[in-house]
Formats: structure tokens, C-alpha cells, sequence
């Protein structure tokens, strides 16, 4: 009885609508609404040049995981070797994730306008200036920045919970005998935190692909020239601007494919390189 | 010895670099909102002699950003105490209890949790508008209820499962009935992971757009993260007042972090290490 009010929630809301969705990816909208039009959602799909751009960003925030997953790793590693100073570092470094991306969407947008102080200290330096949200090669990596600047601290986080469970006797033995820095990162950390490593590859892949609307909303709108656009945001164009749901949910299903394929190749290439250490 | 110890510091001054990458995005905000408009195109950087919260007060009463804090008030309110009420009863049913199904249930949950909002979202607001729930303040709530219960039971249900079934047990002897259990000791138990649960919820509420975009069209329901996001275009030859209406948003947030900040880590990472 007391778990009935969460089931029909969770059922209602959430898994059924799951399957609502990849049925209603198969019908029509506006005219032929409600009617069944096979394929024609996903076929239009692949021939929209602004959703083959946002699975071609999704190809670069593939590419740039590994350094999203390696500068809190690094950072964590140097936090729980106690550097100077890293219990500062560790309540300091997570504090922008606690931050909407609409509040930080809005810093950087302040930050990073043409004319703005970025590009004025840049210009101090005898650089720049760089249109950061403007040019539309430049615009993603961007997006892409200031959500790993405003993410770091979580995944920082989860690694040095991870560490906790480090066994501390196999560090000490790798430092007597001489181990370099980068060599107890190599054989000691890495092997020794792989579950970690993996859950913060998968988490953090799944935080690029699902919440980083917030900072496209307010920073690019998708610009310039549609060179920001992510699935989610795809969606929400098609579902809210354009009012086509059905085509949306189409885009909806090629998500929810993109994502499993993306996690489970994850899950299996790390369990294969964790297996030859 | 004398080397090691340079290279920790030719690594702890990067890192402070960044601490200070990190921080001064938001001090740079709250240092424009408390500037004039003349003295802010002036100099950019230099910090403001004086504290002056007239730009704040222009912001909290012009944009309409007074009426959207009360509504993400509001519904972060409604929407935390509903989980935190269906998220430890659902924990506790799962943690102690043995019926009929209760593992395919815990694993229904678990397969929830990755169930993105955006690849739902189509059905679940067109359901929302057939029954009448959009542009309501109980939609927006049940909205966030739908979104983050799977991980308030899963932090809830691995709390619970470490308090031993020979209390849940005591405590039938002498009487209880299973809602007694839940009232009498599971509740009071469970304050500290209600605490921590609770904040995290919160804070994502507050900080969520995207759903509130989706399930409050009008004006006059719109939350304060959804009224950020057009004070650009308001204020964009009034960047002190535009900073002070970020700031307004983000106060609360920090406030909650200061106060809460190791909760929040421990709530962040009590999925993971169970994993």
C-alpha cells in the first residue's frame, strides 16, 4: 500500500509515456493527425540538415568526453594526494554545479559577448578578439566549456568518494619504491577506480545529452546558423515552436536510441580495457 | 624531498588559477549589479565603492521577478514535500518489505531513473493538457514528482536497507501496523537522507527550465528561472540590472550550498559508490 502512490506516479508519468512516444512517432501531425504514416517521421529526419547537425555535435561531445572526464579525475587525484590547500579546492570546485544553467548561461553570456570582458582581457594579452558564441565553428565548443566548467565539481565529486575506497597501503608501497606521479596514476589509481571511472563516463556523457538545454536555451538558441543544436534541443523546437509532437517524438525515439547505444558501447569498451590491466 | 614538495605546488598554483576561474564568473555578476549603469561601461572591473541595491530593487519589481519567485517557491515547496513523502514510503516498502512482486517493482524504478525527460516529454505534457494540468501550479508539481521520485526512492530504499529488519520487527511485536512502522520509526530514522534528498530536489526544481518552459505557458505562472532567461532581452542596455536579476535567481542557491554543502556532495554520491 505505501509504495502504490509512487508506482502509478513512475507508471504514469514516465514509463508509459515512454511507449505513448514510440508509438506516436508513427503517426502524423497537422492534417494527418492521429493517422498512421509509417516511416515518414524518421525518414524526414534523416534529411533535416539542422538534426544531422545536432547527432554531428553529438559525435563532438563523443570525441571531447575523455577531457570531460579526465580534468576532475586529475583534479581529484591532486585533491586526494592533499596539495596545498585542497579542501579549499574541493567545496570551491563544486560550487558552479549547484547552479542552474540558466543563471550560468546568463554569466557567460555577459562574459563572453563580443565586446565584453573576455575578450577585453584577451585583447590586453594581444589576442583575440574571439566571437565566442557568434561564429558558428567556435559557438559548440563553447556550449561545450561552460557546461564542463559548470560540471566538473559534481563528477570531481564522485570521484574522490571513489578514492575513499581506495586501499591507501597500495599507494604508500608504490611511492617506496620510487613510482613517479604519472606511473602511480597508471597502475595504482586507474585499476583501482575503474567502476568509478566508468560511472562518471556514463553520467557525465548522459548530463551532455540531457542538460545542457538550459545553456543552449539561453546562450545560442541553437545559433549561429543552427550550429548549436542538440537532440534535446531539436525536440523542444519541434515540439514547443513548430507544434509538431509526432515529428518530435520520432526525434524523441532516435535519442533514447542514441543514448542506450552510446552507454552500452561505454560500458563495454571500459569493461574491455579494464579486464587487460 | 625538497623536490617533491616545488612540484606540489607547481600543481596547487593551476589549481588555484581555476578555483579562481571558478569564483569569479559569479563575483564579476554581483560586482556589476551593484554598480550605476555610467560607472559600469566606465570600468568593467573595478569593484564597486559602495553597496548599492537600487539595481536589485529595480529588478526584483520591474521584470515581474517578484511574482515568478513566488511560483518557483511555490512549487519547489509542493513538489519536495511530495517526494520526500511518496520517496520514503516507496524506500521503506522496498527496503523491508517482501510481497509479491516487490523486485520487479525496485528494478521498474531503477529503469525509470534512465529514462530521460526529453525523450518523454512529448507524451507526457500532450497527457498533461488532456487532463487539464497544464499552466496549473499541481501540474508543474507533479511534473517534477514524475521526474525525480526513481532517484528519491533509490537514495531512500538504499538508506533504509541499512537500518536492520530486526527494528522493523520489534516494532510489529509490539503492535504497529506497517504504517505505524513507517510513522513511528522509519520516518524519525530517516531524517538525515530526507534532509539531504530533500535539498538536492530542491535545488533541482528551483534550477530546472526546461520542464517549467513546457508546463507553464503564461506569463503570470512562469518560474524565476524561466523569467531569467528573457531578462536579457530586457535589460541588454542595462547590464547592471540585467546582473542583478541573475543574482536575485542565484542567492537561494548559494545560500542552500553554504549551508548544506557536504549534503549535497553526500547525496551526489551515495548512487554512486553503491553501483
Amino acid at each position: 500500500m505505501l509504495i502504490a502512490p509512487a508506482v502509478l506516479v513512475i507508471v504514469l508519468f514516465r514509463l508509459w509515456p515512454l511507449l505513448l512516444g514510440v508509438n506516436f512517432s508513427f503517426t502524423g501531425d497537422g492534417e494527418r493527425n492521429g493517422s498512421a504514416v509509417g516511416l515518414d517521421n524518421y525518414v524526414e529526419l534523416f534529411a533535416d540538415p539542422l538534426f544531422l547537425g545536432a547527432l554531428r555535435n553529438v559525435g563532438w561531445l563523443v570525441l571531447l568526453l575523455p577531457i570531460a572526464v579526465a580534468i576532475p579525475g586529475m583534479l581529484a587525484t591532486f585533491i586526494y594526494l592533499r596539495v596545498p590547500g585542497h579542501r579549499f579546492y574541493r567545496s570551491v570546485y563544486f560550487f558552479p554545479a549547484v547552479l542552474s544553467p540558466v543563471i550560468v548561461g546568463s554569466i557567460f553570456n555577459l562574459l563572453l559577448s563580443f565586446d565584453g570582458p573576455v575578450n577585453s582581457v584577451l585583447d590586453l594579452a594581444g589576442l583575440g578578439p574571439v566571437d565566442w558564441l557568434g561564429d558558428s565553428n567556435v559557438a559548440m565548443f563553447t556550449v561545450v566549456g561552460v557546461h564542463v566548467w559548470a560540471t566538473f565539481g559534481m563528477s570531481l565529486v564522485v570521484f574522490l568518494s571513489g578514492f575513499a575506497t581506495l586501499d591507501p597501503a597500495l599507494l604508500d608501497a608504490a611511492r617506496s619504491d620510487g613510482a613517479s606521479l604519472s606511473q602511480v596514476i597508471r597502475h595504482v589509481i586507474i585499476p583501482g577506480l575503474s567502476r568509478t571511472i566508468q560511472f562518471v563516463f556514463v553520467t557525465t556523457m548522459i548530463g551532455m545529452l540531457t542538460s545542457m538545454f538550459g545553456l543552449i536555451y539561453v546562450m545560442t538558441s541553437g545559433g549561429p546558423g543552427g550550429s548549436t543544436y542538440l537532440p534535446e534541443y531539436y525536440i523542444w523546437i519541434q515540439q514547443g515552436q513548430m507544434n509538431r509532437p509526432a515529428f518530435a517524438s520520432a526525434a524523441s525515439t532516435v535519442l533514447f536510441l542514441v543514448m542506450l547505444v552510446v552507454g552500452l558501447a561505454q560500458v563495454s569498451f571500459l569493461r574491455r580495457t579494464g579486464r587487460e590491466d | 624531498m625538497r623536490g617533491a614538495r616545488l612540484s606540489r605546488w607547481l600543481i596547487a598554483a593551476p589549481m588555484a588559477l581555476l578555483a579562481l576561474a571558478t569564483i569569479y564568473p559569479l563575483v564579476f555578476t554581483g560586482n556589476a549589479a551593484m554598480k550605476t549603469r555610467r560607472d559600469y561601461i566606465l570600468d568593467r572591473f573595478a569593484f564597486a565603492d559602495t553597496l548599492r541595491w537600487d539595481n536589485i530593487a529595480t529588478a526584483w519589481t520591474s521584470a515581474g521577478t517578484a511574482r515568478y519567485f513566488f511560483n518557483s517557491v511555490i512549487v519547489v515547496a509542493g513538489a519536495v514535500a511530495l517526494l520526500l513523502l511518496l520517496g520514503s514510503m516507496a524506500g521503506f516498502a522496498l527496503s523491508h518489505l517482501r510481497f509479491r512482486g516487490s523486485r520487479a517493482l525496485f528494478l521498474g524504478c531503477l529503469a525509470a531513473l534512465f529514462v530521460p525527460f526529453q525523450v518523454i516529454m512529448v507524451p507526457l505534457v500532450r497527457t498533461m493538457a488532456d487532463t487539464g494540468l497544464v499552466d496549473t501550479y499541481p501540474g508543474l508539481i507533479l511534473a517534477y514528482v514524475a521526474q525525480y521520485l526513481p532517484f528519491t526512492i533509490y537514495l531512500m530504499a538504499s538508506y533504509y536497507s541499512a537500518i536492520p529488519a530486526e527494528i522493523v520487527d520489534a516494532a510489529r511485536i509490539d503492535g504497529n501496523t506497517t504504517y505505524g512502522v513507517y510513522r513511528r520509526i522509519m520516518l524519525p530514522m530517516g531524517r538525515p537522507a530526507l534532509l539531504s534528498v530533500g535539498v538536492l530536489n530542491a535545488l533541482f526544481c528551483w534550477n530546472d527550465v526546461l520542464i517549467a518552459l513546457l508546463m507553464m505557458p503564461s506569463a503570470e505562472h512562469r518560474t524565476l528561472m524561466v523569467g531569467v532567461t528573457s531578462l536579457r532581452g530586457q535589460y541588454s542596455a542595462d547590464i547592471p540590472t540585467f546582473a542583478s536579476g541573475v543574482l536575485i535567481a542565484a542567492v537561494p542557491v548559494l545560500a542552500v550550498y553554504l549551508f548544506f554543502q557536504r549534503r549535497i556532495a553526500d547525496a551526489v554520491t551515495a548512487g554512486s559508490t553503491k553501483g
